[in-house]
């Protein structure tokens, strides 16, 4: 087990670079000016190119170093060893300032958003996507099994089918959709919901529900599928004819193995939601940072679309190594 | 299975406290969506609507327009006064001895001169270096260390170090620019030649002071480059310092910002709010509902889809109490306080009226297209043509919906005091009868026979970014020229980063545009039609265009100058065409006027939000600030009418 989270690990670094030159080759090649406002007047031409040397946009391998350079830690190394950060906060300090803000893992400036960092704009916006998908995660989980469970056990009974239903509604629907209805629903007709923001498990209740529901649907159709097929094995007709309750039966014994699958899609399923998903965070004005994909991309702010896309690579990897372990903790014949 | 579920519950409850613990209830005394997150609030730096609009919130000029004024005249702020010297060139500004800094520091004049240098400087790169230019010295002083700065780069600089290239700049600077703080209270500055517009200018956000003694801290000089790199991070709530009515307490990127009373401010009694919130919401319609469901008394910029059917109601409410209207029309009262006349109505919380800005087409005047095609545009007869077949009126009728003017000029008619529009083109979509449209149409065709091009027309594109409904702009255009030309169109829609890139570039044919004015003088529209101009996107170039621009710089009588503008404006939109005018913008606001007031409804949209009273608060005078009275007949509703028609913006 610790070989595999070592190995893992190791391979982070190697992941992360070949993705970051991907990325970058693709995002560098999106035809149009990041510099450029979208409406109106543009600066001079030679601000312009006095921006360009700026951020090292006039050259592909120049940007490419120096952000590995920052992004790595590297700089920040330098930095610290060569004593010029600390000279720096010394000179701020002298005249009653608070230094700088310094980031190890300096993911750059946005080029859209002159005065903030990338760093701030993820630190301020990725807790918030993890919080909201954690609990569209768990609301999915414990809804999907509950009504794959429900579904598996009387195949075909109006339990079944309206969960069924719902499920394909669930999957088909688009969430700007599910998001309006609930927010007319709950937002302007009832009033028992505020209409959007964030702070407060109220604002919380209909973008989480919002986002969960592809995914309740989705883990509600593996886990009937599952139990369908674990409660025709044979160990189960052993376990009934052994005289265990029907309860036993199938919450230990039957669900145990049906989750399995469930667990697996876990993982990229956890990463999905916890990166944000720029609709339901639109629709419910969530400050989240899945608008920042679309943004970025936008707007061409290459720094922002490398710093989100390297922070969902990172997840992505660490929890699919957590649905691992877990794996091999459920069932040990893995290996 | 307990287990699991426990560990559920947990979560549940960590992820509960997480959220709980950023909950906030209250509500700003005025709380409003601006049109777009804000970009920076480094005041040398902006260039966007909503920068400005939040950098006048939070800090305050040398002077500033009277948003209430017939001709937004420029009153006294930082300044208390001021002089003029006999040939127009030179200002001296005698600075109000109680203007304080948020940290309860004065402001000095040396405070205006660190902040404009800055944005002389090359190494801040700001959009509007080029207005700063008419201070005697400017351009001289950027190109030279623009030089430098590059010689440095190339290895071939005189100057040993970066340090010492700075301290040659500082130099320079006192040399060649002729900008000085006499004292601390007097500012002084001669610029290239008279320019009736400096004041207006002077009361343009970009013009605001910084602090310095804060920025200094951001600033350093890079001993490789010799370049001045800053720092972000002076503009974060808590950190930044600033001399407006308000400061910023609070700034969550795309979350919110939020404001409290300056208590150093000179003119507090004026204020009539404590707080002002911009909570950030991007989604249109959440923007409709907030205000519905009354969490935000404005919404700046309504692009939510069904916005002309909430106008279409507004103006079946208006054809209810049309006697009434007309009535408060005919006795001059604003459109907000008509409003405030009328009946409560739930449909009575839009208001539309033009503001200081145009809608148009753009033509490449350019005989070759950058990838080698012959481009018909270059003559100006096609552009004549193609400029005529154009129903604008279809356009705002039928595709806007919301009653914006058609527009025959490049600058909104009304909006600058003095100046007087030309007549312009009679297009396509303004005669009536089938026989008079056919003889417009014959015109054109004509025209384009006399060109040359009748048997060659290539099959033109339209230009435009997929975004604000562009695209069905293009297609009630692209109708119109099969239809009256019997020409084949192709839509191009692009990106909009691309876009501007083509339009740079010139690789088009016909490309939709648009542009607001910066200060209130017709240059602030026709200087983007001058040869060479980094906005001119049309590659057009007419020396006796350029001469009259010149001349009108030149012109100390500002009757005739503005005779001379009128000319030249008349050339742009009646002889050369590099483009057409479709349609003034209208703003789309939200809100309440008989819970609001402070909103400015004149034509050169500039809004002053600490202005803003809640008239239901209890707080300041909650008495409506109103726009002088303006009667205006039924026929003449030039800037405030509903459903302006054809002959009014004539």
């Amino acid at each position: 087990m610790t070989g595999l989270i070592l190995r893992r690990l190791a391979q982070l670094p190697l992941i992360l670079l070949v993705i970051y030159t991907l990325t970058l080759t693709l995002a560098w090649a999106v035809p149009g000016n990041p510099l450029e406002n979208p409406d109106g007047r543009r600066p001079p031409p030679e601000v312009q190119e006095q921006m360009l040397r700026q951020y090292n946009l006039d050259s592909f391998w120049r940007f490419y170093g120096s952000y590995l350079d920052s992004a790595t830690g590297v700089r920040y190394l330098r930095d610290t060893i060569s004593g010029d950060a600390a000279q720096r906060a010394q000179v701020a300090a002298e005249a009653g300032l608070s230094p700088e803000p310094r980031f190890v893992f300096d993911l750059g400036p946005s080029l859209q958003y002159d005065d903030w960092r990338v760093n701030e704009i993820v630190a301020g916006s990725l807790p918030v996507s993890v919080a909201l998908g954690a609990a569209a995660i768990i609301i999915a989980t414990i809804v999907g099994t509950l009504a794959g469970v429900v579904g598996a056990v009387k195949p075909n009974s109006f339990a079944d089918l309206s969960t069924l239903a719902i499920a394909l509604v669930g999957i088909s629907l688009p969430n700007f959709v599910i998001g309006t209805v609930l927010l007319l629903i709950f937002g302007v007709w009832l009033q028992v919901l505020p209409i959007g923001g964030w702070g407060g498990i109220d604002r919380m209740i209909m973008p989480a529900v919002t986002l969960s529901l592809p995914f309740a649907a989705y883990i509600a159709r593996l886990t009937r599928m599952g139990m369908i097929e674990q409660l025709g094995s044979d160990y189960i007709r052993t376990a009934r004819a052994k005289g265990a309750s029907e309860r036993t039966v199938i919450l230990k014994h039957a669900l145990k193995n049906a989750f399995l699958p469930v667990l697996s899609f876990l993982g990229p399923a956890s990463a999905l939601a916890m990166t944000g998903s720029f609709v339901v965070e639109r629709v419910f004005n969530v400050p989240g940072i899945g608008q920042h994909f679309v943004n970025g991309v936008q707007n061409k702010d290459l720094f922002l679309i490398m710093g989100v896309v390297l922070i969902f690579a990172t997840l992505l990897v660490l929890l699919n190594l957590v649905v691992d372990v877990l794996y091999r903790w459920v069932d040990p014949r893995i290996t | 299975m307990w287990k699991a579920i426990t560990l559920v519950i947990i979560a549940l409850g960590l992820l509960g406290a997480v959220v709980w613990s950023g909950g906030r209830s209250e509500r700003a005394d005025f709380t409003f969506i601006n049109r777009g997150d804000v970009n920076t609030l480094d005041l040398q730096r902006m260039s966007y609507l909503q920068d400005l609009r939040v950098a006048r919130i939070l800090f305050e000029g040398l002077v500033q327009n009277d948003v209430f004024s017939e001709d937004f005249r420029v009153v006294p702020a930082v300044a208390e006064s001021w002089e003029i010297s006999e040939d127009g060139t030179e200002y001296t500004f005698t600075i109000r001895d109680d203007a304080k800094w948020s940290n309860g520091s004065p402001v000095r004049a040396s405070d205006f001169v660190y902040s404009w240098r800055r944005a002389m400087l090359p190494d801040t790169a700001a959009d509007y270096y080029k207005l700063f230019a008419l201070i005697e010295g400017v351009q001289e002083f950027y190109d030279w260390r623009t030089a430098e700065l590059s010689a440095i780069a190339t290895g071939t600089s005189t100057y040993d170090s970066g340090a010492d290239l700075w301290q040659a700049t500082e130099a320079k600077f006192a040399d060649t620019v002729k900008l000085e703080a006499r004292d601390d209270r007097t500012l002084w500055m001669r610029l290239v030649r008279p320019t009736p517009y400096w004041l207006d200018i002077c009361a343009f956000a970009v013009f605001y002071p910084v602090y310095p003694r804060l920025l200094a801290q951001y600033e350093r000089i890079n001993p490789g480059t010799g370049r001045v790199d800053s720092q972000r991070g002076w503009t974060k709530a808590g950190t930044l310092i600033s001399n407006g009515p308000f400061v910023l307490t609070d700034w969550k990127f795309k979350r919110r910002m939020w404001f409290e009373q300056n208590p150093h401010w000179w003119n507090q009694d004026l204020l009539a709010i404590r707080t002002i919130e911009i909570p950030s919401m991007e989604d249109s319609n959440a923007q409709v509902l907030a205000f519905q469901t009354g969490a935000v008394d404005w919404v700046s910029d309504v692009t939510a889809a069904y916005r002309a059917e909430i106008y279409a109601q507004k103006q079946a409410f208006y054809d209810e109490h049309r006697d009434e209207y007309d009535r408060l029309l005919a006795e001059g009262w604003d459109a907000v306080e008509i409003d405030r006349r009328l009946p409560r109505d739930p449909r009575n919380m839009l208001q539309v009226w033009p503001v200081f800005g145009t809608y148009f087409y753009n033509f490449n005047c350019l005989p070759t297209l950058p990838d080698g095609r012959e481009n018909p545009f270059a003559d100006r007869r096609i552009r004549r043509a193609f400029a005529m077949a154009i129903d604008k009126k279809s356009v705002t009728d039928e595709v806007r919906r919301i009653g914006e003017p058609v527009a025959r000029t490049l600058i909104p008619p009304d909006s600058i005091g003095g100046y007087t529009s030309p007549d312009g083109m009679v297009h396509i979509g303004a005669v009536a009868g089938d026989a008079e449209r056919a003889a417009i149409a014959a015109e054109a065709r004509a025209l384009i026979e006399d060109a040359g091009w009748a048997d060659r027309m290539p099959i033109i594109e339209i230009l435009f970014n997929k975004d604000a409904g562009h695209d069905l702009i293009a297609q009630a255009v692209a109708k119109n020229w099969e239809r009256y030309l019997g020409i084949e169109v192709r839509l191009v829609t692009k990106e909009v980063k691309v876009y501007r890139d083509d339009l740079k570039n010139r690789n088009y044919m016909v490309a939709r545009a648009g542009w607001y004015g910066d200060y209130g003088d017709p240059t602030t529209f026709l200087g983007i039609n001058k040869t060479g101009d980094g906005n001119n996107d049309r590659a057009y170039s007419n020396p006796d265009y350029d001469q009259l621009l010149l001349d009108a710089g030149n012109e100390r009588d500002p009757v005739k100058r503005m005779q001379i503008l009128t000319e030249a404006e008349r050339i742009l939109i009646e002889e050369d065409f590099p483009l057409v005018p479709i349609f003034h913008y209208s703003s789309v606001y939200l809100s309440n006027p008989f819970r609001m007031s402070g909103i400015s409804t004149h034509a050169r949209s500039k809004q002053n939000l600490y202005l803003t009273d809640i008239l239901t608060d209890g707080i300041g005078p909650d008495e409506p600030k109103r726009m002088p009275m303006k009667p205006r007949s039924a026929e003449g509703r030039s800037l405030t009418a509903p459903t302006p028609s054809e002959g009014s913006v004539q």
